[in-house]
């Protein structure tokens, strides 16, 4: 992992992923305005020395909100990502192991990933209102049978190995195996899918914010400030610039780092 | 060990992420700035079919409920009704009815109809035509806001063709505003009408035909009674995104747009290849509802503290562009109920909402719903959340969708408080006292009930003439109401705003909001 990280894709990627988790976690600290403050008189104000990114129709500071929404998107990315990875990884290695919970659990996974993922956001946001939670649950929900499915591939692999079978037939149990041999070769994949489901994590978010299914107002999402933008395109069209350029960057470099990851695994 | 996804996946995936993350942000910016108008308006032309953007689709339901843009102009393509008001008063002129005459005792009114005029499908228009109509709107499972008036209609002699008279229950001081609302429906088609499958009436435009969710159309009425229109048809589209119908207009994919924001009207109206149509007398108030229900708000000096808190200057100034007129009651300076003192008896008073604040004490989160997908509705509430949480009020935004505000209008079933519109103040005052969900006296959307409302509301629509002197003290009483109990507090009153592009001429509108399109015209 540290060669693939030192090649130019990677150095790319971890620039601009730093670049915005630092943006993300220093934000309260450099906002000049708390994200949801109404500035009397500063109704669709143009980018200034006052107003960097401009302020919304509702008279709010647009940096200021870009910036708490890089928060939400840090939120879904290092923690619901990872979560639905971990909750996969376990749920794929424990099931695979007997056939029984393997077709079981296989036909579940089949369930949730014929289901197109803002359907399955839609319906989720009408059983439990829209919010960060809701976001939340969507990405873990998409991301367990995708890691599910991956780790079991890698098990079937791995079992056939001759010391996987030498270590079965001197008695060793199956957790052990699977954390001893499965687990481990089975890390490379698993980094690069997990680079790469951030990255569709932040599609996600926007996706669900755009169609009002996200975060609520008037708290900010990087998505939902890009809605804001869309209607307000003609009027005050500066207002999408910087949570667009926020998105891109971030997808930009999720993506490179888990190209650079999959070539080096490759390699 | 073999990779998951293979190098031109990745890229495939870049490039779809990229993609969507562009589309997101820029689907509605990629339009062209082709005029679809001439910009010149010289004799009528005859013929061509406009295209009409609307924001909310039909509602078979409430077809007659003035609930949606497509369910209006339906309603106003195809009926025709007895008699029209002019757009600045309540001076009713003749339609279907040529004349009319009142009872000195109030408590009947004979009208004599047209013999010229038949259905689009050839059948002769006649008095049991009228009584079908007004039984339907007294029928409460339309849930239309006039079945109270059209209840009180308690007889009706059709002996005659084309000469009625209806007996009324009591003289009604807004019988006028129920001949101008209902339109003449057809009995003999009633149940395609309930199915949503025909709608066959007098009007100038013939129903041809609907797809839920896209759109509705019509054809000219060539044997319309007052001509044929000059248009060959009309598509009206169902486009709920406001930017969207801008930028349908600017293609000129559209020749109108219904939902076009105060905003875009306010650039479009600068360019001389568009055209802002201002529907002046027929009003539109954004208001607060208070569910009185919840206990939370059942006290008053809350609701009152409300009312001070708002800043219905700045949503004026900032959302409506100037366009709208900040008042805590419904009236328009033409009502006989207009009292611009008691109207400002709300006017913006931090100091006065923060003191009732303080007198109660511990507020709990309170809920306001508004309209989803609606950028007014979104933004009123955003502004009222922050002019409320400045008087220690805080409220948790809760965006439904329209149906399921409209439903919940209807059926008093709101949690909280509520933001949303209402109209009818247009009309007598009666009208919106014993007929508008957030205002019935017998039954609204709040739940409030107070006999002395209840009695003066009713007293009021009993007057038979809503201008006389008694029914004025009788208005100045509902306003006192209205202004002492809070069960709602208007904040803004405005005109529906519509733009076209400069190719199209003679658009006009009913009192009720509704497109005429009779007299328009397209150039080629």
């Amino acid at each position: 992992m540290r060669a693939a990280l030192a090649t130019p894709k990677g150095v790319a990627g971890l620039v601009l992923v730093g670049g915005i988790v630092l943006l993300g976690v220093l934000g309260p600290l450099l906002a000049p305005y708390s994200p949801t403050q109404q500035v009397p008189g500063a109704n669709l104000v143009g980018p200034s020395a006052a107003h960097w990114l401009g302020t919304d129709d509702v008279n709010r500071d647009v940096l200021s909100r870009t910036l708490a929404g890089i928060r939400v998107d840090l939120l879904v990315v290092f923690l619901a990502v990872p979560a639905g990875a971990a909750l996969g990884m376990l749920v794929g290695l424990v099931t695979s192991w007997w056939k029984v919970t393997d077709v079981l659990t296989q036909r579940v996974f089949d369930l949730v990933l014929a289901f197109p993922t803002l359907i399955l956001a839609i319906a989720l946001a009408a059983v439990i209102g829209p919010g960060t939670t809701t976001i939340v649950l969507v990405v873990v929900a998409i991301e367990v049978p995708v890691f599910g499915r991956l780790v079991r591939t890698s098990l079937r692999t791995v079992r056939e190995m001759p010391y996987v079978e030498a270590a079965q037939v001197v008695g060793a149990r199956p957790w052990w195996l699977l954390r001893r041999h499965v687990l481990p070769n089975s890390l490379e994949p698993l980094t690069v899918q997990l680079a790469l489901s951030m990255s569709v994590a932040v599609f996600i978010e926007g996706a669900m914010s755009f169609l009002g299914i996200g975060v609520k107002a008037p708290d900010p999402s990087l998505g939902s400030l890009l809605k804001d933008g869309t209607r307000l395109m003609y009027d005050a069209p500066f207002l999408s610039l910087g949570p667009l350029l926020v998105v891109v960057l971030l997808v930009l470099g999720l993506l490179l780092l888990a190209q650079s990851l999959s070539e080096a695994h490759r390699d | 060990m073999t990779a998951p996804h293979t190098r031109p996946s990745f890229l495939r995936l870049a490039a779809a992420a990229a993609a969507s993350v562009l589309l997101l942000a820029g689907c509605s910016s990629a339009v062209g700035e082709q005029s679809s108008g001439s910009g010149a308006s010289g004799d009528p032309v005859e013929g061509g079919t406009l295209r009409v953007a609307a924001t909310t689709d039909h509602v078979p339901a409430a077809a007659f409920g003035q609930s949606s843009d497509v369910g209006n102009t339906l309603i106003g393509l195809v009926y025709d009704s007895l008699v029209e008001y002019p757009h600045d008063s309540l001076d009713a002129q003749p339609s279907l009815a040529t004349s009319w005459e009142v009872a000195e005792d109030g408590r009947s009114i004979t009208l004599q109809l047209r013999d010229d005029v038949t259905f689009h499908d050839g059948r002769p228009f006649t008095s049991e035509d009228v009584k079908f109509s007004i039984q339907t709107f007294a029928d409460p499972a339309w849930a239309v806001q006039v079945q109270r008036t059209a209840a009180a209609v308690t007889g009706f002699d059709t002996s005659k063709p084309h000469e009625i008279t209806l007996e009324l229950a009591h003289p009604l001081s807004n019988i006028l505003d129920l001949l101008d609302i209902v339109p003449i429906i057809d009995s003999e088609t009633y149940d395609e009408l309930k199915e949503a499958k025909t709608y066959n009436g007098t009007g100038p435009f013939r129903f041809t035909g609907w797809s839920p969710g896209s759109k509705m159309t019509f054809e000219r009425n060539d044997d319309y009674w007052k001509g044929a229109p000059k248009l060959e048809a009309v598509d009206v589209q169902v486009v709920p995104d406001a930017q969207a119908q801008v930028a349908g207009l600017r293609s000129g994919q559209y020749d109108l747009a219904l939902g076009v924001t105060a905003r875009d009207v306010e650039t479009l109206e600068q360019d001389p290849k568009f055209d802002v149509h201002s529907f002046e007398g027929a009003t539109q108030q954004q208001y607060i509802g208070f569910q009185l229900e919840n206990k939370d708000l059942q006290d008053v000096r809350l609701r009152q503290a409300v009312a001070y808190a708002v800043d219905r200057q700045r949503i004026v100034d900032e959302l409506f562009r100037g366009a709208a007129v900040a008042s805590g009651l419904p009236w328009s300076p033409s009502s006989p109920a207009y009292d611009e003192a008691k109207g400002q008896a709300y006017a913006r008073d931090v100091a006065k909402a923060k003191a009732l604040v303080a007198e109660l004490g511990d507020v709990p989160v309170l809920p306001l719903q508004f309209a989803a997908g609606q950028p007014a509705g979104e933004t009123i509430a955003q502004i009222v959340q922050a002019n409320l949480e400045e008087v220690g009020i805080e409220v948790e935004l809760k965006p439904t969708e329209f149906a399921q505000m409209y439903k919940q209008l209807v059926g008093a079933q709101f949690e909280g408080l509520w933001i949303f519109g209402h109209t009818y103040a247009q009309y007598s005052p009666a009208t919106l006292t014993v007929s508008a969900f957030p205002f019935n006296a017998a039954h609204n959307a709040s739940n409030f009930t107070d006999e002395e409302y209840l009695a003066d509301s009713d007293a009021s629509w009993k007057v038979a003439d809503p201008t006389s002197e008694e029914a004025r003290e009788l208005f100045d009483r509902v306003n006192d109401h209205i202004v002492d109990n809070v069960w709602l507090t208007d904040l803004t009153t405005s005109y529906p705003r519509l733009v076209s592009t400069s190719a199209v001429h003679g658009i006009d509108y009913s009192k009720r909001t509704e497109l005429l399109l009779d007299e328009a015209w397209k150039d080629q």
